[in-house]
């Protein structure tokens, strides 16, 4: 299996589809509960007082390695148990800090057929409430060409 | 050449020693990690021998934590206000570029996936230095650090490449 029951096929897919993954409000408890999670104990996701005032930041910031988690779960799960998530690339270009709701994105950009599979390359992005993006950054997803031929893994190494 | 010269050339192509995880994929690991990920995908818990339950696709790169007996950084800087709680692993086990007085920025990560670990399975990890380079920034010479790293099963299944870009200025 690849990311979800859904099964898609890179004939259904088209230049232009976007696809969104809402993760709501995130807390305080939110970002403890991954730092405990990683064994990260940078003070900049839990202590206020060190953040504001040592640090100079606006606030507790939502960690780089879990805003990375939201991207990668949209595409997994949009790959469907018969795709696979090729690649993800993104850079982290702003803050987000506790207290604000976060999107991931995606929208199609590009369609390639290959022997075994069609590719297909998606722009991406995190946005707040503000509609502000942060995490800019591009995926490559496979896709079967029927329901019953999944993607084979170990997918090939570049 | 401002930035780059022959010293810190000569890191090109520099690998690290293997890491192995400290642990094996473990059921709790997993749980806590899809329950902090808010992804509740329930082949994470789910299934049985060769389709025993997968870990979430980038769960191998938080693998490499501190190992049972190190000193405990969080105790020994308890008194020190400038202490910012950071104890990762430095370089992924690479030696430091010298790079003197220059400061890095997160230049962005692209991730290549290969395939899922399984409850069970044992990852190790290997990093090199993939490309050092230098352009013109618009305030001044910019160094490029590509650095590569790779992270398969200890029977030499690939899991994923992670490649971290470092800016330094």
């Amino acid at each position: 299996m690849s990311g979800g029951e859904n099964v898609r096929v890179y004939g259904s897919v088209a230049v232009g589809d976007r696809i969104e993954l809402q993760k709501g409000l995130l807390t305080e408890a939110h970002l403890m509960r991954w730092s405990a999670a990683m064994e990260n104990w940078h003070k900049i996701h839990y202590d206020h007082p060190f953040t504001v005032e040592h640090e100079r930041l606006p606030g507790l910031l939502i960690s780089g390695s879990l805003k990375q988690q939201f991207i990668v779960q949209l595409l997994r799960g949009w790959a469907g148990k018969s795709g696979w998530l090729v690649s993800a690339s993104f850079q982290f270009r702003a803050m987000n800090v506790v207290g604000e709701e976060l999107t991931a994105w995606a929208e199609v950009t590009e369609l390639r057929r290959e022997a075994d599979y069609g590719l297909v390359t998606l722009d991406l992005g995190i946005r707040n409430n503000s509609d502000k993006e942060s995490t800019p950054g591009r995926g490559v997803v496979a896709l079967p060409y029927s329901a019953g031929q999944p993607v084979s893994r170990p997918f090939p190494s570049r | 050449m401002a930035l780059l010269n022959d010293e810190i050339l000569k890191f090109v192509g520099l690998q690290s020693p293997e890491v192995e995880a400290p642990h094996p994929v473990e059921a709790s690991e997993v749980r806590r990690y899809a329950q902090a990920t808010m992804d509740d995908d329930p082949h994470y818990m789910e299934g049985q021998g060769a389709d025993r339950p997968i870990a979430p696709l980038l769960f191998p790169t938080h693998m490499f934590r501190t190992p049972f007996g190190s000193p405990d950084v969080l105790t020994e800087r308890a008194g020190d206000p400038d202490f910012d709680g950071g104890v990762a692993l430095s370089s992924r086990g690479l030696p430091d570029l010298p790079t003197r007085n220059l400061v890095r920025l997160n230049g962005g990560m692209r991730v290549d996936f290969y395939d899922h670990a399984r409850h069970g399975e044992r990852v190790c990890m290997r990093s090199r230095y993939a490309s050092i380079t230098e352009k013109e920034g618009g305030k001044g010479p910019l160094m490029i650090v590509v650095i590569d790293t790779d992270y398969y099963t200890s029977d030499q299944r690939p899991l994923l490449r992670v490649q971290n870009t470092g800016i330094y200025r």
